[in-house]
């Protein structure tokens, strides 16, 4: 081992390129897993920030605030629901902002939620005509204090104060009560606009299955865990998939690499190993040496990846590429490449345990 | 010619390393480019497929049809433009459905309601169809194809809630928008069709108008002369109406990174396999240059080994590619794209064979009379 962390430290040339190769893989791992946080947190905020058991949306609605209904009759027999402690109506209504100091075409994009529950970082509804605004709006100047214009009628809003992750469909969340989003809703989109009692979605607190909700009241209703919901959103389950295809090919692509690499770097040396075996070093002692060299050059990449991403985070500006950089995608994509690293490395067992000691007097 | 041949045959797990890794990149590089194009057309084909040059948006709407909305002030400005020719409503709604085709299963489509004109093609229709015909009235649909839950001529959607039937008497291909099936209908079946699910609407006002500009305009002058009328109005050509829709940039720039990213790792693997074969070789080479090997046939033998690497990696790679242009990935329909499998193989050979250059440089520095020294090209 120590055989091993020498050669790295004397002939860091023979890593270097492996390693630049590496840091390249690990970017991309590392890029991907942001894109796909980004992209996942600006959509699915506004329900993972919901303190609840369940999510209700109608029955045909595709989990789709904007083609849900939910009449009073059905709000009545989802209370009535064994379990069920408390619920509230929760609706949306997407529009442009006007926000003072911007130019007449610079909005920006909100997503207005009226709500009875408060959700997890959202104080209990403000009083009429203002708002909670979330955080990612202040890139959009909007700041506490100010009275911001929604939509075409240019309903005003007061801003009170900032909340945290609470975007909803890559549009930044305002959180105001139910009168605020009625009124915004059928001053702005009459197409959209909904009678007294009737809410988009409910929010339902208690010990109950989304199932015996639905059971409840015959089919009218679908409902969802959070998590369920966040999965239900349309787009969130395909976004998923097909970015962790790729991170998972990706993945493949630095095994191969790896493997290839060491496997060369193995038959280079065949020769050496046969003397130091032949001066006793054991077939374990040689390829655990080859192991150590993997992890190293693979912590190395993994770091200066990890700087390149977060430099990189800092250098996009907001509202090109959504990337959410974090601790936990860089540590689980330098963790799978460590992985990798172990699996490509091993290819070479074979080779040197095949090292005759023998070959070493030729 | 042969001696790169005889090595590779002699040492297939090392080469096949190195055709498996390129295949896996080359297979990431065109499904990527594939997903890029498809998302992008599932995204604004309606937009950039549709017949009207210029498209009208409020600023409210922040260039997303559905968010926008023409109030009759707006409408009534854009009407009285100067060197406007023709002028029309366009509406668009998200709705839940059934289909014929759908098996019974919900599926989300997109309707856009334009105001049919005499033929069926006023402002707004697709641009060309692949099958049937414009709609001629109400409860009648153009439909896209492609993806997972493609029209067919003759099918009939219903609308949930409330069970409102189109039928679909026309199919055009690239029409989607926001990545689901599309339907074309007149203004009015559009308007019907949002009251139908919810009650509570009132009357829908259009989300955009779609001009054409009066002769002797271009499309652009009437873009300008419309912005310049009111701070509220967003006019767009066709096709910056659709290559600005918000996430269409965004996936292109994200992709555009991904792909950098690809790009310089293909050749770097292959510089780096190619460097260390070379030093690994360094004796027989140096012993080949002092039996007289001229060093242009071992660059030729490494350059030869070089492209049938790539080249392997290529044929493997698209040859993965392939099936899932034809299977698609759910609703997006991926195509086989000739023209990026071209791009890449030319640029990847190119860069592969640049990046062994390196390899090239060691074995062009031997010095035949190393042999008797046993220094070789690793000196």
């Amino acid at each position: 081992m120590k055989l091993a962390l020498k050669e790295l430290r004397r002939r860091p040339g023979r890593f270097a390129t492996a390693t630049v190769i590496l840091t390249l893989i690990a970017v991309l791992l590392m890029f991907l897993g942001s894109l796909l946080d980004g992209l996942i947190a600006s959509s699915t905020g506004a329900i993972r920030a919901q303190d609840a058991d369940a999510i209700v949306y109608s029955a045909s609605a595709q989990a789709s605030f904007q083609r849900s209904r939910i009449e009073p009759d059905i709000r009545s027999a989802v209370e009535s629901v064994d379990g069920v402690d408390e619920v509230g109506g929760l609706g949306v209504v997407q529009l442009g902002a006007r926000v003072p100091g911007n130019g007449p075409r610079d909005l920006a994009n909100v997503a207005l939620f009226g709500y009875e529950l408060a959700p997890d970082g959202v104080p209990e509804p403000p009083a009429d005509g203002e708002a909670y605004a979330d955080e990612v709006l202040k890139a959009d100047g909007v700041e506490e204090g100010m009275t911001i214009e929604i939509g075409p009628a240019r309903t005003p809003v007061d801003v009170i104060g900032f909340v945290s992750d609470t975007s909803f469909n890559g549009q930044g969340g305002l959180w105001a009560s139910e009168a605020t989003w009625r009124s915004t809703l059928a001053e702005n989109r009459p197409d959209a606009q909904l009678a007294d009692g009737v809410w988009q979605a409910l929010v339902v607190r208690g010990d109950v299955e989304p199932g015996a909700i639905d059971s409840a009241t015959d089919g009218a209703t679908d409902s969802y865990t959070v998590d369920g919901a966040v999965n239900a959103i349309p787009g969130v389950s395909e976004q998923q998939g097909t970015f962790n295809q790729i991170i998972g090919v990706t993945i493949a692509v630095a095994l191969v690499v790896i493997g290839l690499f060491f496997a060369l770097i193995t038959v280079e040396r065949v020769g050496l190993y046969g003397v130091l075996k032949a001066l006793g070093a054991k077939s374990s002692t040689i390829f655990g040496g080859l192991l150590v060299q993997a992890v190293v050059v693979t912590l190395i990449a993994a770091s200066v990846a990890g700087a390149l991403v977060v430099l990189l985070d800092v250098v996009i500006p907001p509202g090109s590429i959504p990337i959410a950089v974090s601790i936990g995608s860089i540590v689980s994509s330098a963790a799978l490449l460590l992985l990798a690293a172990v699996i490509g490395c091993s290819f070479s067992l074979r080779r040197v345990l095949k090292v005759d000691p023998a070959s070493a007097i030729g | 010619m042969f001696l790169a041949l005889k090595e590779m045959s002699r040492a297939k797990t090392r080469f096949g390393l190195l055709v498996a890794a390129i295949a896996l990149l080359v297979f990431l590089i065109l499904f990527q480019q594939s997903l890029q194009n498809g998302l992008i057309t599932g995204f604004v084909g309606a937009i950039r497929n549709q017949n009207a040059p210029v498209l009208v948006y409020s600023v409210d709407g922040q260039r997303v049809i559905q968010g926008s909305i023409i109030t009759p002030d707006l409408e009534a400005e854009v009407r009285d433009v100067d060197g406007l020719g023709t002028v029309g409503r366009l509406g668009q709604g998200t709705f839940t459905a059934t289909s014929t085709t759908s098996s019974g299963d919900s599926l989300d489509a997109t309707i856009l309601g334009y105001e049919l004109g005499d033929d069926g093609q006023g402002l707004g229709a697709p641009s060309e169809l692949v099958d049937g015909r414009y709609p001629s009235g109400e409860l009648e649909a153009v439909g896209s194809t492609g993806g997972d839950d493609a029209f067919a001529v003759g099918d009939t959607v219903v609308l949930q809630p409330g069970g409102f039937e189109i039928e679909i008497v026309g199919v055009a291909d690239d029409i989607q928008l926001n990545v689901s099936p599309t339907l074309f209908v007149s203004y009015s079946t559009w308007s019907d069709a949002v009251q139908s699910v919810n009650p509570d609407a009132g009357e829908p006002l259009p989300n955009v108008m779609v001009a054409a500009p009066a002769e002797g305009v271009t499309a652009d002058q009437l873009v300008t002369d419309i912005n310049d009328r009111s701070l509220d109005l967003d006019a767009l050509t066709r096709d910056d109406a659709a290559s600005e829709t918000p996430g269409v940039a965004q996936v292109q720039q994200s992709f555009q990174l991904i792909f950098l990213l690809y790009g310089l790792v293909v050749p770097c693997v292959t510089g780096l396999f190619f460097l260390i074969v070379t030093l690994q070789k360094a004796d027989a080479l140096t012993l080949l240059r002092a039996i007289g090997a001229p060093a242009k046939r071992l660059v030729a033998s490494l350059l030869i080994q070089v492209v049938l690497m790539i080249g392997g990696g290529l044929v493997i790679g698209t040859a993965l590619y392939f099936p899932l242009t034809v299977t698609g990935l759910g609703g997006l329909e991926l195509r086989f794209e000739t023209g990026a499998v071209l791009f890449w193989s030319i640029l990847l050979l190119t860069l592969g064979v640049a990046s062994s250059l390196v390899a090239a440089r060691r074995v062009l520095r031997i010095d035949p009379i190393e042999a008797t020294t046993g220094a070789g090209v690793g000196a």
